[in-house]
């Protein structure tokens, strides 16, 4: 054991002892505050509590003597007390009776209620809503002249030019060639003074007719009043002139004439109207597929789609000279002809009495591509 | 923002292309319901040229608009409904009188019987609603006793202008014929012409015969015989009625030919030491090659129609079922997974299907599957079907139905592959086992 170990050990012994014993881990006693007290008895400590709470017995308490009877004795103004007089409301007088209404005057009623509608004159023109003004397209103002000789034209301003030129005439005898032009045209005239309040309207109607009303119907005769009899010779009725058919209704009765000589007209061009209706496409899928019979194809034929375009004639009949394969696909040429004419009958012959198409959307099925497809028809 | 107005655009340009479609271009509709039903047809009597052919204009008629009906694709409009006479052939054909009965093909034609006894037949198809004619006249010329194969040839040619694949009329069936109770039955090779017409005896009722099968070009037949005790395989010409028995080995059983599609070489089964493998003859040497060696029974072999696969039922797997081969043997596929049990396979002469004879629960059916054993169809059910054939267009399936008991007799029936329009085949007497043959030059 060395030395350094030695003091080493020493020290620690001796910091270790200083530390327990020396007062390192001694702390000092928090402040407090010291009070002084005194020992006291029992009776001391009753009588203490004693006087703290029962207060001070009263010997004696000066009251005033109470006055004598009789002696200056107030009088009384008042007499005995008598039950207040309750006033009542007073009743209200009964109302006098209302008084008994006069009977309304009567009416007169009309003598009979004659069975005929009465007759309503039924506007002339029964004009809808106003349509709304659009801007007028522009028209030419009309020239406020009436003599349609042209004017001369104005001279031209005078300018004193720069470099003075010699006069040069042109030689007389020489041949001068003028190009042709054409002579001026005389300036827009009318035939008379037109002012702007006397410009006419518009020309372009501002209302639309409603379409006329059904004629009534025939209404039964009333019933005839009992007058004497007289003789009367019946007047023949004057024929009232037939009504010409609107161009609507002659293009009907030509249609039907078409139609009942199996023929069809022919199918100018015209506005497209609105696109058919899925109910109105649907009325004429159901329409061929009642007519396509496939139960006599082949399998290949079965197979086969194919492509077919029909033009229609407006009597909804189709064209048969316009039907055409345009393609197939999913068997040979021959199967796709066999396919086609399948197709084909099935449009002839159920387009014979005319398809149930809307007239007025000519335009939209006038040319129509049909795709037959036997996919579901065919036998797995 | 920017992109809730490009969605609109897209909206809008969704919605007016089509509106800007029907605008500007035809309406268009896809037709896919139709109906299946027989197509009216008429076909009044042909115009006789001479008052020799005057019965027999009518009778060809007669056999043509069988032909057509008994197809179940047509519906013949009789007589006494048509508005139009036919009475002369190159008249130009009233339509609109054809079209108020609702007839939508027409059959005209003339016959003329020539100074040699030629019989001359001239017609002509029609689309009526079309108003049309569908393709062009034609004229046939035969012998006066084959008036009927002439009315067959017309009424193939009417079928396949109208449903685009061939006809089946003129063709002749090989078949059993059947006479006696059922324990001491006779049975004779005859063959007949397709409708039953023509039947002809190809052999006597002093051995049992079975199976007989057409050769490719319907000269010849094959068939087993029992005439030496045991099962032989015969070939027969049509024309000649020679016959010779095909070469075999002694102590074994030789059964179920079957041309190949070439008609040089037999498929059979032959049965030696108990077990049954599959064999191929070429018939003019005579020479044989094993198939297959399984120790089960392969047996019924059927040709594919190029003849590089044959089909064939065989209970390797423990109850009869169809396999597929090369036409050379080796590994065989099944192609049959349904409950019961599959036989007798013939191959489609168009080659997409497959008939069989299943038996299931009891009841036999004729049915059909694909090749590759898929699409399984059954077209009949009975007491006993059995023994499939096909016609030659691959349109119609021939087999044979039993009725059951004592007095239970075999005859030949019809139906169509969708199943639909099933006939009996009048035969005299029963019948059984029959071979469609060829259509005929």
């Amino acid at each position: 054991m060395n030395t350094g170990q030695i003091i080493s050990g020493a020290g620690h012994l001796a910091l270790i002892g200083w530390a327990l014993f020396g007062g390192a881990f001694r702390s000092d006693p928090p402040p407090f505050e010291v009070v002084e007290a005194m020992a006291i008895s029992a009776e001391d400590y009753a009588a203490i509590l004693a006087a703290s709470t029962a207060p001070e017995a009263v010997a004696s308490i000066d009251t005033p003597a109470p006055p004598a009877p009789g002696e200056n004795a107030p009088a009384l103004a008042s007499g005995a007390d008598t039950a207040p007089a309750q006033s009542q409301p007073a009743a209200n007088a009964a109302p006098p009776p209302d008084p008994v209404p006069s009977p309304p005057e009567p009416v007169s009623a009309p003598a009979e209620v004659a069975d005929t509608a009465p007759e309503v004159a039924p506007p002339a023109e029964d004009m809808a809503a106003v349509v709304p003004q659009v801007s007028p397209r522009p028209q030419p103002r009309p020239a406020p002249r009436v003599a349609p000789e042209p004017v001369a034209p104005s001279e031209p301003d005078v300018r004193v030019d720069d470099v003075a030129r010699p006069e040069v005439a042109p030689d007389a005898g020489a041949v001068v060639e003028e190009t042709p032009q054409e002579a001026t045209a005389p300036e827009e005239a009318a035939t008379e003074i037109v002012t702007e309040a006397e410009r006419p309207r518009d020309p372009a109607p501002t209302a639309s007719p409603r379409p006329r009303a059904r004629p009534a119907a025939a209404r039964p005769a009333p019933a005839p009043t009992p007058a004497p009899p007289t003789e009367t010779a019946t007047a023949p009725r004057p024929e009232t002139p037939r009504d010409t058919p609107p161009a609507t209704d002659r293009s009907a009765v030509s249609d039907a004439l078409a139609a009942a000589l199996g023929q069809g007209t022919p199918t100018p061009e015209r506005p497209a109207g609105p696109p058919l209706t899925a109910g109105e496409k649907d009325a004429l899928r159901v329409a061929v597929q009642r007519c396509w019979n496939v139960g006599s194809l082949s399998s290949e034929a079965l197979a086969t789609t194919v492509v077919v375009t029909v033009r229609m004639f407006e009597t909804s009949k189709p064209d048969i000279s316009s039907i055409r394969m345009l393609s197939h696909s999913g068997g040979s040429a021959t199967a796709a002809q066999q396919a086609y004419e399948a197709a084909r009958r099935a449009i002839i012959r159920c387009g014979n009495d005319g398809f149930s198409l809307p007239p007025e959307k000519f335009g939209q099925w006038r040319d129509i591509e049909m795709t037959f497809n036997p996919e579901r028809m065919r036998i797995k | 923002m920017m992109r809730s107005l490009l969605t609109l655009l897209a909206a809008l340009m969704i919605w007016a292309v089509p509106a800007m479609a029907q605008q500007g271009g035809p309406l268009r509709l896809e037709i896919t319901e139709g109906v299946i039903e027989p197509m009216p047809v008429a076909v009044p009597d042909f115009v006789a040229d001479t008052p020799a052919a005057q019965e027999l204009a009518r009778n060809i008629a007669r056999v043509i608009a069988a032909d057509l009906t008994g197809t179940g694709l047509f519906r013949e409009i009789p007589a006494a409904a048509h508005i139009s006479r036919i009475t002369s052939f190159e008249s130009p054909v009233q339509f609109s009188d054809w079209r108020a009965i609702n007839a939508q093909a027409l059959v005209t034609g003339a016959v003329n019987v020539d100074g040699a006894g030629r019989v001359v037949v001239r017609f002509r198809i029609h689309d009526v609603f079309a108003g049309q004619e569908l393709g062009q006249g034609q004229q046939l010329v035969g012998d006066r006793d084959g008036w009927r194969r002439i009315a067959h040839k017309v009424a193939d040619q009417v079928y396949a202008r109208i449903t685009g694949e061939g006809g089946y009329f003129d063709s002749r069936v090989v078949f059993v014929s059947e006479s006696g109770p059922k324990d001491q039955r006779a049975k004779r090779l005859a063959i007949m012409d397709y409708d039953g017409a023509n039947v002809q005896f190809l052999t006597d009722a002093s051995s049992i015969v079975i199976a007989p099968r057409f050769s490719p070009t319907g000269d010849r037949v094959l068939y087993t015989s029992y005439e030496t005790g045991f099962p032989r395989i015969y070939l027969l010409d049509v024309t000649s009625m020679g016959r010779r028995a095909l070469p075999t080995l002694e102590g074994t059983m030789a059964f179920a030919p079957r041309f190949s599609p070439d008609g040089r070489t037999v498929l059979y089964s032959l049965s030696q030491g108990g077990n049954t493998d599959l064999y191929s003859m070429d018939i003019l040497s005579g020479a044989s090659t094993r198939l297959t060696t399984a120790p089960s029974i392969e047996t019924a072999p059927s040709y594919s129609p190029d003849g590089r696969q044959i089909v064939f039922e065989s209970d390797r797997s423990g109850t009869p079922q169809l396999y597929v081969m090369d036409a050379g043997g080796g590994e065989a596929r099944r192609i049959s997974f349904g409950a019961g049990r599959y036989g007798t396979p013939v191959w489609s002469p168009r080659g997409d299907l497959v008939a069989f004879t299943k038996q299931s629960k009891g009841r036999f059916h004729i049915g059909v599957m694909r090749v590759d054993g898929s699409e399984e169809r059954l077209l009949t059910a009975s007491f006993l079907d059995e023994g499939p054939t096909w016609a030659p267009n691959g349109r119609v399936i021939m087999f044979t139905r039993e009725t059951q008991g004592a007095q239970g007799e075999a005859r030949l029936y019809s139906v169509d592959i969708t199943g639909r329009n099933l006939r009996q085949v009048p035969t005299p007497g029963g019948a059984s086992d029959p071979s469609w043959g060829p259509l005929q030059n």
